[in-house]
């Protein structure tokens, strides 16, 4: 382990060397430079991530955090950028498609709950609650959010699905714009993720989805085709899916892959 | 005029032309098409149309009145007043969002103004308050600079040959001040068009009622369909140039202070 380790250090002292020599990179000259592309609901985690890694290597990591799709855009548009952790596989495999994904790794899962507004929880005790009448509800676009597509999906094997969708008020673009709605009380529910139900769980309940109405979504990093920093965008894409990695996801609510397959617990 | 006058003219316009040309580089002319086609881009134009020009009339009615008076006053603390009336120009969109959005909602106005029947949270009035929020401390701004520089001894002329101040304003200052509050009109008006932090937070994106063309534009780029989101910006622009030709052209007077160039 220790010589694989030397090993990969001195490759990337090489690498690094390589770069600076080619593109007269920082005096430093041995650290690489990552620029990662991250899903805006995974900030928390991925900051704290990054510290440990750059204090641990040396290397730098930027991060831009947007929606999935935006990002996707950026890379699209770019063609820049070492590394992508968006909020749901499926960016990933879309990317894959256009051969524009060297390698991935799954770190954590990304599961649905319904959050409540706490001083509606007597109003809201469970999934089918969402189609009283007079309920207002907010939900995520389904063609510009991970989990609009996701609220989608559970409502298409709902049979109440009409029910719900007519107490809909507001669509939004980003989860985190729903959870704010639904802890400021403009909205009674919303379907918004785990872990940002658990980000604001003085103001937000959260009520499991019926096991069989959805797949929990998977977050995964991707080390990017283009990348001309492999050996340290590797290296970073271990850390994140290793298991100090999965433990800092687990303590801002995200659940570990295997385990989200049976979901629904409260915190 | 000195000719090196010219070279940032043509850095403008060249660097407009250059981002214009690799906007529309991407596009096939399908995608264009589709956009054009589809009834979700023409909702977006409408609504956007719809609610910046009426989010326009409002600062106008809001804004130019207000620059009127504090071109037209002194007291003491205007400076703080004047300054503090243009903070909604340098709070991000979307945390003037954000406020609007704690204002009326239900914590605060918004449970009143339901029971009135008003509501503002999620429908286009909210798109309408959030681009009025940010086009009136321009429209405002504008007013009170054109109205600064209109001659005090016209509207003195005017009042002691026995206009009444409402007369004075309307007959004698607001013709003169034309140009100024024009200017400011069109700042405000392509301010509101393009607005989408604000409008995002309070009006939400719901397809079909609240998506503004900025806001189709962001959905599309959200959901990775640039050649979607590229031509609705283009029907964006398209019909903002238009828009601003009419009003320069409306707003044609007498131009005796321009210089023919040499």
């Amino acid at each position: 382990m220790v010589k694989r380790l030397s090993l990969i250090r001195q490759m990337l002292l090489a690498s690094g060397t390589a770069l600076a020599l080619a593109f007269g990179g920082p005096a430093t000259g041995f650290s690489a430079d990552l620029l990662l592309f991250a899903g805006a609901g995974l900030r928390q985690p991925t900051d704290s991530l990054i510290e440990a890694f750059q204090r641990e290597t040396g290397h730098t990591v930027r991060v831009t955090y947007a929606g999935s799709g935006q990002l996707m855009s950026s890379i699209l548009a770019s063609g820049q950028g070492d590394l992508f952790m968006p909020g749901s596989l499926l960016y990933i495999e879309r990317l894959a498609g256009m051969g524009r994904i060297h390698s991935f790794k799954k770190v954590v899962a990304h599961t649905a709950v319904i959050g409540v507004n706490a001083q509606k929880a007597d109003l809201i005790r469970s999934f089918d609650d969402l189609a009283r009448p007079g309920v207002r509800l907010a939900l995520g676009d389904p063609k510009a959010m991970a989990l609009g597509k996701t609220a989608e999906s559970i409502l298409s094997r709902s049979p109440l699905k009409e029910a719900i969708l007519k107490n809909v008020v507001v669509y939004g673009a980003t989860v985190k714009q729903l959870a704010m709605y639904v802890s400021q009380g403009d909205v009674d529910a919303s379907i918004i993720g785990r872990a940002d139900a658990f980000q604001f769980r003085d103001h937000i309940q959260m009520i499991p989805i019926p096991r069989g109405y959805f797949q929990p979504e998977t977050i995964a990093i991707a080390v990017l085709k283009g990348t001309t920093q492999r050996e340290a965008a590797s290296r970073f894409r271990d850390f994140m899916a290793s298991s100090q990695g999965i433990s800092v996801f687990e303590h801002f609510g995200f659940l570990p892959v295997p385990e989200a397959e049976s979901q629904g617990t409260r915190p | 005029m000195n000719r090196v006058f010219v070279l940032p003219l043509a850095v403008l316009f060249l660097l407009t032309a250059a981002v214009l040309f690799a906007l529309f580089f991407r596009l096939s002319p399908g995608e264009i098409f589709a956009a054009l086609g589809s009834e979700e881009t023409r909702f977006a134009l409408r609504l956007s149309l719809t609610t910046s020009i009426g989010s326009t009339v409002l600062s106008l009615i809001l804004g130019v009145p207000t620059g009127y008076v504090l071109a037209r006053t002194a007291f003491p603390g205007k400076a703080i007043l004047d300054t503090f009336l243009e903070i909604p120009l340098v709070i991000t969109p979307l945390i003037a969002g954000v406020g609007l959005l704690f204002l009326f909602g239900q914590s605060m106005l918004g449970t009143r103004l339901g029971e009135w029947g008003i509501t503002v949270l999620f429908t286009p009035w909210g798109a309408v308050l959030a681009q009025t929020f940010v086009a009136c401390p321009i429209v405002m701004r504008s007013s009170r600079a054109a109205f600064e520089r209109v001659d005090l001894r016209y509207e003195c002329a005017a009042a002691s040959l026995g206009l009444r101040p409402s007369q004075v304003f309307f007959r004698i200052s607001l013709p003169l001040a034309r140009q100024g509050i024009l200017a400011g009109t069109v700042l405000g008006w392509t301010r509101a068009m393009g607005e989408f932090g604000a409008t995002l937070m309070v009006a939400g994106a719901i397809r079909f009622k609240t998506e503004t063309l900025p806001i189709a534009v962001y959905l599309n780029i959200s959901s990775g369909e640039l050649g979607t989101a590229l031509s609705c910006a283009w029907v964006l622009m398209a019909a903002g140039f238009v828009l601003l030709l009419a009003l320069r052209w409306i707003g044609q007077g007498p131009r005796s202070e321009i210089l023919p160039f040499r």
